[in-house]
Order: C-alpha cells, then sequence, then structure tokens
C-alpha cells in the first residue's frame, strides 16, 4: 500500500508545470504579454512533452506510461489553465492507436487536432444527430465516448453552427455527426474512462490554482489594519476550500491507480474522483471570486478565468450529478445483494 | 504507487478476521454507564489474551506493534465484523498508554501498561475546564507543591467515562504566576483519591458519559508527574498529536460502512410521497456526495499513512481528517432524518429506541469533542496554509 508520489511522478510535475508558466501562461488569456503560440504549435509543443502519447503503450509509439502519469499531466493543464484541446487530442491518439487507424500516427505527431463531442441536452447515448462540440477549432475529427464504444469521426467537411463559450479558450459548437465517415472505433469504455479521469484532474488542478491563488492574497491584502487572513470568515472559508481539494486529490490519486491496476471498483472509484473534483472546482471558484472582493469580478483578474474554465468543464463528461447517480446505482446494488445473503 | 497490501498484510487480516468472528461479542454494549464500563474492560481483556490489544503500542511493552497498515486492516476488520470499539479503553490505550511510552518514567511504565493492555484500569483525561475547552492553555486548575507531594483543587469538565476511570491524565497549573502554556503539569491522579467528587453530566441523548470532575485538596505523589514538574503542556501535546493522527482511524473506515446502512435504509424506507427513498433522486445524489466522501476518506488516510510509512512526519492532516469525517457524518445524520420523517421523531429515553435519532445528535459530539470543527479550520489555517494569526 503506497499511494504517495514518487520522484518520478514529482518530475512529470514539475516539467508540466515549468512548461507551461514558461510557454502558456495564464497571462496570455488577457490578450497580452508571453509568447502566443497558435494551436498547431501547442500540439507540437504538447508532442515534445510526449503528453498526447504519454499512457501509449511502447509499441504503439507512446511513453508507456499509465493513468496516473497522464493524471498528474493534466492536473497541472488544469491548475495553469492550459488548452483543454490537449485532453481529447490524446484520448483520440489512444483510441486511433487501439483502432489501428493510420491516424494514429498523425494524432500523436501532433499533425491533426481533435474535438470532443458529447450528445447535446436531451440526447441519448449513442444518438449522434445533435452533438455539442468543443475546441473544434483546429481540428479535423471529434471523439464521442459513450458507456459503450467510443468513436473518432471525421469533422473536417461538416456544417458546423458556432455557439460562443463562456470560456474565451475554448471553441464550441453544434453539429449533427450522424452522416459523417468514422474513422475509427473502439468498443467498450476505457477510453471514455481515461476521459473522465483526466477531467476530473483539471478540475482537480483547478481548484488547487484558485485555493493557492486566495491564500496568497490574503497574507497581503489588508482591512482595518489586518491581513484579510486573519480574519476567521477569510481562514475558515480557505481551510474549506484547502480540504476539499485534498479529498478531491487522493481520491484522483486512488482512482488512478485502481485504473492502472483494472481493479474491480475502479468506475465507482473514478465516479467519486470526478464528482469530488467537480464539485471543488465549481465550489472553490465561486469562493475565491468572493474572498477577492470587487477585484475579483474585473476583468483583468484571473479569478473569472479559472470560474469559466471549471463551468465549461462540467459539462465534457457528463455532470456531477450524472457521477453521483452512478454512485447511487452502485451502493444500492451492493444494498440489494447483502440483503438477499441475509 | 500500489494500492495491494503485502501477502503478509494479508494474512494478518484473515488472522484478525478468524479471531473477530470468533471472539467478537454478540450482544450489545449496555447502554447503563457502569454496566457499559464492565463490557469495555471485558473487550479489551479479551483482546489482550487475543494479542490485539495496544495495536500500536511497541511490542517490549506488551503492545501488538502493529505497523501502520496493519492497524488499517484491524479497523476495516472491525467495521466487517461489527465488533465493538474501544470505548470507554479509547482514551486509555490511545493516549495514556502512548503518553507514557513516549514520556513516563520506567517505573511508572512497567506499573501502569501492563494493567492498561489487561483492561484492569480505565483512564479519564482532565484536561477541558469549564473556562478552558478550545483555549485549552486557560486552564486554573491548582496545583501546590507541598513537600513530596501536589495537592489540587479546582474542576475539570467534559470528563468522559470520570464515573469508571481508575486514574486521570491530570493537567494542572503548578506554577501560581504562571500564563498560557507555561507552568503546567501532567500528572497521573488516582480517582479514588480523597476530595475528588465525580459528577454526571448527562447528555440531550438521556445518557451519561461525560462528568465534572471537581477536586478540594486531592494530595497526589509528586513521583506521579509525567514529563517534569511545568512540562504539562508538551506532554499534553504529544497525546493530542497521537489523537490526531491515529485515534480516529475507526472513524474514518466506519464511515463507508454507516453509508452503506443508509444506502439499505433508503431500499426500504417510503417517504411522504409514496415513493421509496432510493428512488427520490435529490435524496440520493446528497447520500451518494457522502459516499464519495467516505471513499476519499479512506483515500486520504492511506495516503497519510503512506507518507508517515516512508518517514514523513505527522502534520496537521489529523485535523483536517477529523474536520472532514465529522462533517460528512453530521450530513449523513441529517440524510437520514429526511429519510426517516415522522419516524425519526420517535425517541425515547436512550438509543435503545431509536439509533438513527441517537447517531443524528451524537454527530455533535462528533463535530465538537476533541477540538471543535471551527478549531479545525484555525489549526489548517495556521499550519497548512499558514495564514496570518488572528490570535
Amino acid at each position: 500500500m503506497d499511494l504517495s508520489l514518487g520522484p518520478d511522478e514529482e518530475q512529470i510535475i514539475d516539467s508540466a508545470r515549468q512548461f507551461l508558466t514558461r510557454m502558456l501562461p495564464v497571462s496570455r488569456l488577457h490578450g497580452h504579454a508571453g509568447p502566443a503560440l497558435s494551436l498547431s504549435d501547442v500540439r507540437l509543443q504538447a508532442v515534445e512533452m510526449g503528453w498526447l502519447a504519454i499512457a501509449l503503450p511502447e509499441e504503439l509509439g507512446g511513453l508507456g506510461l499509465g493513468p496516473i502519469e497522464e493524471m498528474l499531466v493534466f492536473r497541472e493543464i488544469g491548475r495553469g489553465l492550459g488548452p483543454t484541446a490537449i485532453l481529447p487530442t490524446m484520448l483520440a491518439a489512444h483510441a486511433a492507436a487501439l483502432a489501428q487507424s493510420p491516424l494514429a500516427d498523425k494524432l500523436a505527431a501532433g499533425e491533426v487536432g481533435c474535438a470532443l463531442a458529447v450528445p447535446a441536452r436531451g440526447a441519448t447515448d449513442g444518438d449522434l444527430t445533435r452533438v455539442r462540440l468543443y475546441d473544434h477549432e483546429g481540428a479535423t475529427c471529434a471523439l464521442i465516448s459513450g458507456k459503450d464504444e467510443t468513436l473518432l469521426i471525421d469533422i473536417a467537411s461538416l456544417p458546423l453552427t458556432f455557439r460562443p463559450c463562456l470560456d474565451k479558450s475554448v471553441s464550441m459548437a453544434d453539429a449533427d455527426l450522424s452522416g459523417a465517415p468514422i474513422l475509427a472505433k473502439v468498443p467498450g469504455k476505457q477510453i471514455r474512462r481515461r476521459g473522465v479521469l483526466a477531467l476530473a484532474a483539471m478540475q482537480l488542478g483547478t481548484a488547487e490554482a484558485v485555493t493557492a491563488m486566495i491564500v496568497d492574497y490574503a497574507k497581503v491584502r489588508t482591512t482595518f489594519g489586518k491581513p484579510i487572513g486573519a480574519y476567521q470568515a477569510v481562514r475558515h472559508a480557505c481551510a474549506d476550500m484547502e480540504v476539499r481539494c485534498m479529498a478531491a486529490r487522493a481520491q484522483a490519486i486512488y482512482a488512478a491507480i485502481a485504473l492502472r491496476d483494472e481493479l474491480v471498483d475502479a468506475d465507482l472509484m473514478l465516479d467519486a474522483a470526478f464528482a469530488l473534483a467537480l464539485e471543488a472546482a465549481v465550489r472553490n471558484t465561486d469562493d475565491n471570486i468572493q474572498l477577492h472582493g470587487g477585484i475579483g469580478i474585473t476583468m483583468e483578474h484571473d479569478a473569472h478565468l479559472y470560474m469559466k474554465r471549471a463551468q465549461v468543464l462540467c459539462h465534457w463528461f457528463g455532470s456531477e450529478s450524472s457521477a453521483l447517480d452512478r454512485i447511487a446505482r452502485a451502493s444500492l446494488a451492493t444494498a440489494a445483494s447483502e440483503a438477499e445473503h441475509v | 504507487m500500489e494500492l495491494s497490501y503485502t501477502p503478509a498484510e494479508e494474512a494478518f487480516r484473515l488472522k484478525a478476521r478468524a479471531w473477530l468472528a470468533e471472539n467478537a461479542p454478540r450482544e450489545p454494549r449496555p447502554v447503563d454507564p457502569y454496566e457499559a464500563g464492565k463490557f469495555d474492560r471485558a473487550w479489551q481483556r479479551r483482546l489482550f489474551e487475543g494479542g490485539f490489544a495496544g495495536l500500536s503500542w511497541p511490542k517490549e511493552y506488551g503492545g501488538a506493534g502493529l505497523s501502520l497498515f496493519e492497524q488499517v486492516i484491524w479497523y476495516e476488520e472491525v467495521s466487517r465484523a461489527h465488533a465493538p470499539g474501544l470505548n470507554s479503553l479509547s482514551i486509555t490505550v490511545n493516549h495514556a498508554g502512548p503518553t507514557l511510552i513516549a514520556r513516563g518514567t520506567e517505573e511508572q511504565k512497567a506499573f501502569h501498561l501492563p494493567r492498561i493492555l489487561r483492561g484492569e484500569s480505565v483512564w479519564c483525561q482532565g484536561f477541558s475546564e469549564p473556562g478552558a475547552g478550545s483555549d485549552l492553555a486557560a486552564l486554573q486548575t491548582r496545583g501546590e507543591i507541598v513537600g513530596d507531594e501536589i495537592v489540587v483543587t479546582g474542576q475539570k469538565m467534559w470528563t468522559s467515562y470520570g464515573h469508571v476511570a481508575d486514574y486521570q491524565e491530570l493537567l494542572i497549573r503548578t506554577d501560581p504566576g504562571s500564563k498560557r502554556h507555561k507552568g503546567l503539569t501532567w500528572i497521573i491522579c488516582d480517582m479514588k483519591a480523597p476530595g475528588i467528587e465525580v459528577v454526571p453530566v448527562p447528555n440531550m441523548m438521556g445518557e451519561h458519559h461525560v462528568n465534572m470532575v471537581f477536586y478540594d485538596e486531592v494530595r497526589i505523589p509528586i513521583a506521579n508527574v509525567v514529563g517534569g514538574v511545568g512540562n504539562g503542556w508538551s506532554v499534553a501535546m504529544s497525546t493530542l498529536s497521537i489523537e490526531r493522527v491515529m485515534s480516529f482511524l475507526g472513524d474514518q473506515i466506519e464511515l463507508l460502512e454507516k453509508c452503506d446502512r443508509v444506502f439499505a435504509l433508503a431500499r426500504q424506507t417510503r417517504l411522504e410521497s409514496g415513493k421509496l427513498a432510493c428512488e427520490d433522486d435529490d435524496i440520493m445524489r446528497r447520500l451518494a456526495r457522502i459516499k464519495a466522501q467516505a471513499l476519499a476518506t479512506r483515500a486520504m488516510t492511506l495516503d497519510n499513512l503512506s507518507q508517515l510509512n516512508k518517514g514523513g512526519e505527522a502534520g496537521a492532516e489529523g485535523s483536517v481528517m477529523k474536520l472532514f469525517v465529522t462533517t460528512a457524518t453530521k450530513e449523513l445524520a441529517s440524510i437520514v432524518s429526511e429519510i426517516l420523517g415522522p419516524d425519526f421523531i420517535e425517541y425515547g429515553t436512550d438509543r435503545t429506541s431509536n439509533r438513527w435519532t441517537y447517531d443524528f445528535m451524537w454527530a455533535w459530539v462528533l463535530t465538537i469533542s476533541g477540538g471543535s470543527s471551527e478549531i479545525q479550520r484555525e489549526v489548517i489555517a495556521d499550519r497548512i496554509l499558514e495564514l496570518p494569526r488572528a490570535r
């Protein structure tokens, strides 16, 4: 039994954090400062970092690492408000390799990008006629990952209805994918599981980033002659933010190991990690704005960027409620089988 | 990074499981506070005979000398077997014993440790006072050094199991001019000494387990001082850090079991609307959130122990765990009240009339005793976030 990170894991965290701070600083989202990278440049950088194929087996051109390393990288992307498009592109590279699609090499090399497709509100799992696309700009295909299978669909020549997204770093559109060519198909839910874990990790990173942001501010901002961090109204709210992060972090690590080892309760662990991470991100980005006071609602501040990111990511792999519903169903099933035993 | 246990640890699990199946008491713990004390002593005696007394204590002091993860496994098996906790022996085994091991003299250890392990002596804690609860350093109970004795006068409060205890970990002010953390002394007090009066403080559930203790010139041999006169604060804090890291382990592991019991309740309880509670999305989501928190509790516990196992120092993790587990337990109790509806308010004079309602009220004991949630948030703000201090 060992849930602690080792030196290899710490190094993955460090290099991801350094890369994001140097190449893709949060200030880029205010439209100034820092080297501006195009979407294709970002993909190439991600390839350089090994992120797109981090968990692919070496014989398929990957780094041969696993869900833990993948989770750690996406946590840093969340923390630094990094490019969300890395997530669907990483999943697509994985799916294409498993399906032995010729697209695999292009995706892994960053030559093409992939959007994330999710059923539109009210559409059922597997219905391709009404689909919401995220990060379709610069993408030629879309990944749609249901509970039974994952599809890679060609969207290069598809009519899309552009939608303005709350998070300006994310592009968003509606589409009908039902007639579009299917490029690859992977049965089962292994790709979806990786997506859910990576998303939980991004939300965790978001929650951690804003906790650090308000704690730093509370040490320097003064009111009534004292730093605001000396007032219990602020201290206790910060403590609650930190505890939410700690719970979400420990559960994300646990779920990543459970996924790596294919444990029987991996889905339950993953749903719990997902629910806790979304809750932490939504509540902490909210508290961060509130505790900052007036400056927290201005466009020039970073606080709203994190709030918007957290809100947008809540729609990528289903809501927190959908994860809670799965946890309830699994727990009720266990209770039912135990009742039969007695 | 690894979630599996070693073959030796798995072998320990099987041994613990088999022993508990054979030896865990089948009858419920009595409600009567004195009978409950006898029940706890008998259970401790049986644990001792089975080699499961003093789980964390080193073998050289007669303990089980279990590793951190073996202790986790033990509590998992206790929860699975629905075996009793230590209850009135909890302070005794988890605080008094480890404090004596860390700070006691050879004579003190030789006399007390075997008695504790065998279930022959129950200890209570004499720290809090009417004017010193969350702010422990404000305590005023005086100890005057007269020859080779310390004469104690004052009052302690919230003394759990004081009515069945043989000894007390007593924290007193021995330097009359001292303030706050200085001038305190930690002393072993014989609860049968003349001048001690134990007065029950019944709780809102209708039961008695805490007491007020009055001291009227109680004479205690100076040889009973642990850690030296004037060093009481550091001795008391060594107990509290042990308390915070390990003594909530049982509660942490128990939360999953409690959560699953409520899922079972929801399957068979109808709401006012006529549908089953398990068909109500709102109730089920609230409950699922607690289940997620219970799983995270387990993950955080294993994470903390992984760090300690690698030689890390115990920090404020205990405060995080206490705050998280007790807050979740309280929310779980309020979900139960919603599921049960009018059945929730059917309550007689003690826990036997309605265990769910008893647990609902007990949840306040958890969020207040051993450092309230507000104090735990202060500790987290100070020690983890390093925010400026208000105090």
